[in-house]
C-alpha cells in the first residue's frame, strides 16, 4: 500500500511549510513529502554542522584535527588555555601600569594556534585512553630503509638507534621496496593521497640535531614484555628470609617454563651491553670475549635449526606451477591403523567423517604466503 | 517492521564512518546510564551500544565465536633498571621493598586499560583493518572493496572481509578505490562532462565491436574452407606467450597500456589547441604517432617485455620532439634511486653503455609519463578532480600502532595484535572504559 499523503490536509501550517521547504528538486521522487520533512533532530544536526562541526570540515593546518581537541562550543581548547594564559600575564602586566599600546598586537597573537599536546589527540572525547599515536615520517622512512639496505645494519642494530619496534623496521623496508618497484615499472605513487594523510596525522620526524630532548623523544617503546598468562595470578610464596629472591626465581614460581623479564622483551641485548659496562664493569676485552661466546651458542643453534628444516624439506616433493606450488610427501596405507579409523590415516575412509564442513570451522585461508 | 536507519538521530549509534551524521552522533555520545537501570539492562545496552561500531557488518555468532577473555597487555621496560637490578630489590626491608622517601616518590603507574580490548579480535579482520589504514571510508565499504576483489594480501588477491590478519600479512587496496574512497565528490560540472566522455566512448566501443565481430566472421569463414592439417600447423606455430607469465608482468602491460593512453591524451590536446593550431605538416607526424602507439597497444599483450619498453619510450622521444615546447619534467630524485642508477663507468664496453643508455632513456620515458599520470583533471574518474580529501576526514584520521602504513603505494602491513600498555589501548573504540568492561561482561556470560 502507498504511503498516504497526510501532509497537504491535516498537519499544522508550520509543518506544510517546512515540508515546501525541502521539497525535492526532482518532482519525479516516489518518496512522499511528508517522509523528508526537516525534523527537529535534523534541524540540531545542521546547527551543529554548521557551528561547531565547521571546524572539522577541513583538516587543521599544520596539526591534528580531532573532535576531542574541542570543547562543547566548537572552540579549540588548546587556544582558550593560551588565551587564558595570556589574560593572565597581561593582569600581571596592566597591575604594573606599562605600554598599553601592545594590547591590540597581543591579541592577534592570540589568534595562532599553539602547538598541540597529547590531550588534543584524542578522536573519541569519551575514551580517553586511546590518543592518535604519531606516525613516521617520510624522511623517517626514508632513513630506516637506507640504513637496512645502502649501509647493511641489523634490524635489531636499527630499532634499538631509532627507537622503532622491529617488526615496524622490517615492515618500513618492505613497503619502501615495493615503492621503489612502483616507480621502477612507472605505475603512479598515490602521493596527493599521502601528502593530505600526513597533513592530518601526527608524525615523528628523523632530525639527529634536534637538541630538544623532549622533541628527540623515540618513536615508540622497543623493550616490551608482554604479559604472560600465568603470571595474572597472585601467589604467595613463603621464601627464607636471607634468600635473595630474583626476577629469575619469580618466574619459576610463576610457570617451570617462564624465563625472566631479562630475556623475554625483544632486545635482551641491550640489558648484557649496559649490565656489563657498567654494573660489572668488564674491560671491553672480556666484554668481547663474552660477545664471542653469545655468538658461538646462537650459531650452534641456528645451525640446528637449519638442519631440521632441512631434513623437513628433503620429505617433501615441491612441483611449481605458475599459480600454485604442490607439495607432495609420502603417505603409509598402514598409518590408518587395524581398524582404519587412525587420525594419521589420509583419504577417504569408510566411516570417518571429514570435519572440512562442519559448522563454526574457517573455511576461508587463514594463512597466504608472503 | 520498516528498517532502522544506519546513521540515525533518534537512536545514537556511532558507527564505523567518516559520516558527518556520524561525527554529530560521535559528538552526543554518552555513557551508559547506571543509577536507573538494573545490571542485565546496563549490559544489554552497552553490547548493543559497542557492537554497533565494533563489527556492525558481522553476524552476532561470528562475533560470539570470535571473542575471547584473554586480552593482551605489554609492559614497557628500561633496560638500565632492568641491567642494574635483578627484581630482589621488591623483597627487601621487611618483604615488601624498602620504603620509600615521600617527598620522592615516584609517579603511581598508569593503569593498563583491559577493558578497551574487548573488541582486539576484530581488529584482525581485513575489512576493518582496511578501514584503520584510512584506504576506505567506512567499513562497509571496506567489505566491498575486498568483495570486489580490490584487496590483496601479500600480494594474492584476497576476497574475503573475514580474512583475519596474521603478524606480518601485508594487505594493499588498488589506489583508485582508495582515491575514490577517500576524495571529493564530484562536482555537478564534472559529473556531466563524464557522463559526456562515456558517451562517445560507448559509441566507439560500439563502431569497434561491429567492425570485429565482421572481421572475426571472415576468418571464420575462410578457416572452415581450410584443410585441418593446416589448422593444426598453425596451433602449434602461434606463440604462447602468456602460459608461463606471471602476475608481475602483467601488471608492467597494464602500465605500459596506461601510458600510452595518456600519450594520445596529450596528442589529441596538442592537436585540439585552438590558440596555437599545429601546422599541417606538425598535424601529420601527429596522426602517424598516434597510428604508432595504436599499433604497440594492440600488441601488448604479446611483445616481449624490452622490445615494449623500448618502444614506449621510442614514442616518448618522438612525441616530445615534435611538440617542441617539451621540457624536460622537473625531477624529484630520492637518495635511493640515484643511488641505485649508478653512473656508467668509462671502462665498461660499448655495448654495455649503450644498454646502460637505452635504459635510462627508458627510465626517463616512463618517469615523465608517471608524473603526468598524477592527479590531474580527468572527468572520468569517479571523484572530484584534482584529488581533495573529503570533508570531516580529518576528524577521523588517526593510525592504530599496530599498523604501519605507506599511503603512497596504498598498502599496510599488520605488525603485531593490538595490545593494552599503561594509559592506554591501541584498539580504537569510542566508548567510556565503563561501557567497554559492561559489555565485556555481556560476553563473558556463556564462557
Amino acid at each position: 500500500m502507498p504511503p498516504t499523503l497526510r501532509c497537504a490536509t491535516s498537519t499544522s501550517r508550520c509543518v506544510r511549510e517546512l515540508c515546501k521547504a525541502s521539497q525535492s528538486l526532482r518532482s519525479f521522487s516516489t518518496t512522499p513529502r511528508c517522509d523528508q520533512r526537516t525534523t527537529r533532530a535534523r534541524r540540531a544536526m545542521w546547527r551543529w554542522l554548521q557551528q561547531q562541526g565547521a571546524n572539522l570540515r577541513d583538516p587543521l593546518e599544520g596539526g591534528t584535527n580531532y573532535l576531542g581537541a574541542y570543547n562543547k562550543d566548537g572552540k579549540l581548547l588548546r587556544v582558550m588555555r593560551a588565551e587564558r594564559n595570556q589574560e593572565s600575564e597581561r593582569a600581571v602586566e596592566q597591575s604594573e601600569p606599562k605600554n598599553a599600546e601592545r594590547d591590540p598586537d597581543a591579541k592577534q597573537a592570540g589568534v595562532k594556534v599553539p602547538e598541540e599536546t597529547v590531550s588534543d589527540r584524542i578522536p573519541f572525547p569519551l575514551n580517553r585512553n586511546f590518543i592518535s599515536e604519531p606516525v613516521l615520517s617520510e624522511n623517517f622512512r626514508e632513513e630506516i630503509w637506507y640504513r637496512i639496505m645502502k649501509l647493511g645494519h641489523s634490524v635489531r642494530e636499527v630499532s634499538a638507534e631509532l627507537g622503532v619496534e622491529m617488526s615496524r623496521v622490517g615492515a618500513v623496508v618492505r613497503l619502501k621496496e615495493v615503492e621503489f618497484e612502483w616507480k621502477r615499472i612507472g605505475k603512479p605513487l598515490v602521493v596527493p593521497y599521502a601528502n593530505a594523510v600526513m597533513s592530518m596525522l601526527p608524525k615523528t620526524d628523523y632530525n639527529p640535531e634536534e637538541k630538544d630532548p623532549k622533541r628527540r623523544r623515540p618513536h615508540e617503546s622497543i623493550n616490551d614484555l608482554p604479559v604472560h598468562a600465568s603470571t595474572a595470578q597472585q601467589i604467595f610464596y613463603p621464601t627464607s628470609e636471607s634468600r635473595e629472591f630474583s626476577r629469575a626465581d619469580a618466574a619459576k614460581v610463576f610457570n617451570e617454563r617462564l624465563k625472566p623479564a631479562d630475556d623475554r622483551i625483544p632486545h635482551p641485548q641491550l640489558v648484557l651491553q649496559h649490565r656489563e659496562k657498567f654494573v660489572e664493569r668488564l674491560t671491553d676485552q672480556e666484554i668481547a670475549e663474552r660477545a664471542r661466546e653469545r655468538e658461538a651458542i646462537a650459531e650452534k643453534k641456528q645451525h640446528r635449526a637449519a638442519m631440521i628444516q632441512l631434513s623437513k624439506d628433503a620429505k617433501t616433493k615441491k612441483i611449481e606451477s605458475g599459480r600454485w606450488e604442490f607439495r607432495f610427501t609420502d603417505a603409509n596405507v598402514d598409518a590408518a591403523g587395524k581398524d582404519g579409523r587412525g587420525h594419521k590415516g589420509v583419504g577417504w575412509r569408510y566411516g570417518v567423517p571429514h570435519y572440512d564442513r562442519n559448522r563454526g570451522l574457517i573455511k576461508i585461508p587463514k594463512t597466504v604466503g608472503a | 517492521m520498516t528498517r532502522k536507519r544506519f546513521h540515525g538521530l533518534k537512536r545514537v549509534k556511532f558507527r564505523m564512518t567518516w559520516n558527518k551524521y556520524n561525527l554529530y552522533n560521535l559528538s552526543r555520545l554518552t555513557p551508559t546510564k547506571k543509577g536507573v537501570s538494573t545490571f542485565f539492562q546496563q549490559k544489554w545496552a552497552s553490547k548493543s551500544a559497542t557492537r554497533a561500531y565494533h563489527g556492525e557488518q558481522i553476524r552476532e555468532k561470528q562475533w560470539q565465536r570470535m571473542f575471547t577473555s584473554r586480552l593482551n597487555a605489554v609492559i614497557p621496560m628500561d633496560y638500565k633498571y632492568l641491567a642494574e637490578h635483578d627484581g630482589s630489590e621488591f623483597a627487601a626491608g621487611r618483604g615488601s621493598g624498602k620504603d620509600q622517601d615521600p617527598s620522592h616518590r615516584q609517579r603511581q603507574p598508569q593503569q593498563i586499560p583491559y577493558m578497551a580490548m574487548t573488541y582486539a579480535p576484530m581488529e584482525r579482520r581485513l575489512d576493518v583493518a582496511i578501514f584503520r589504514a584510512l584506504f576506505a571510508s567506512s567499513v562497509r565499504q571496506a567489505r566491498q572493496f575486498v568483495t570486489h576483489g580490490n584487496a590483496k594480501v601479500n600480494g594474492k588477491k584476497m576476497p574475503y572481509p573475514g580474512y583475519l590478519l596474521n603478524p606480518g600479512d601485508m594487505f594493499q587496496v588498488e589506489p583508485e578505490r582508495v582515491l575514490f574512497a577517500t576524495g571529493k565528490e564530484k562536482p555537478q560540472s564534472q559529473i556531466a562532462e563524464g557522463r559526456d566522455l562515456r558517451k562517445k566512448k560507448r559509441a566507439i566501443n560500439v563502431r569497434r565491436h561491429e567492425t570485429r565481430k565482421a572481421a572475426r566472421g571472415a576468418a571464420a569463414k575462410k578457416a572452415a574452407n581450410k584443410p585441418a592439417t593446416a589448422k593444426a600447423e598453425k596451433q602449434s606455430t602461434m606463440p604462447q606467450k602468456l602460459a608461463g607469465e606471471d602476475l608481475f608482468e602483467l601488471e608492467i602491460r597494464k602500465q605500459r597500456r596506461a601510458d600510452m593512453q595518456e600519450l594520445i591524451k596529450q596528442v589529441t590536446s596538442i592537436m585540439d589547441n585552438k590558440k596555437s593550431a599545429p601546422g599541417a605538416k606538425k598535424k601529420q607526424e601527429l596522426r602517424a604517432i598516434v597510428k604508432d602507439i595504436r599499433s604497440t597497444m594492440a600488441s601488448i599483450k604479446r611483445k616481449p617485455l624490452d622490445e615494449l619498453e623500448a618502444s614506449v619510450a621510442d614514442l616518448v622521444s618522438r612525441l616530445s620532439t615534435t611538440s617542441g615546447n617539451h621540457k624536460p619534467s622537473p625531477k624529484k630524485r630520492s637518495t635511493s634511486e640515484s643511488e641505485s642508477t649508478a653512473p656508467p663507468t668509462d671502462e665498461s664496453s660499448s655495448l654495455a653503455s649503450a644498454e646502460k643508455k637505452m635504459e635510462k632513456k627508458v627510465q626517463k620515458a616512463r618517469n615523465s609519463l608517471m608524473i603526468k599520470r598524477q592527479n590531474q583533471v580527468d572527468e572520468s574518474k569517479p571523484y572530484a578532480t584534482p584529488w581533495q580529501p573529503r570533508d570531516y576526514m580529518s576528524a577521523f584520521a588517526f593510525i592504530p600502532r599496530y599498523l604501519e602504513v605507506n599511503q603512497k603505494i596504498c598498502s599496510a602491513v599488520y605488525l603485531r595484535h593490538p595490545v593494552a600498555r599503561p594509559g592506554y589501548g591501541e584498539v580504537p573504540t569510542p566508548f567510556h572504559p565503563d561501557q567497554s568492561q559492561l559489555a565485556f561482561n555481556w560476553y563473558l556470560r556463556r564462557r
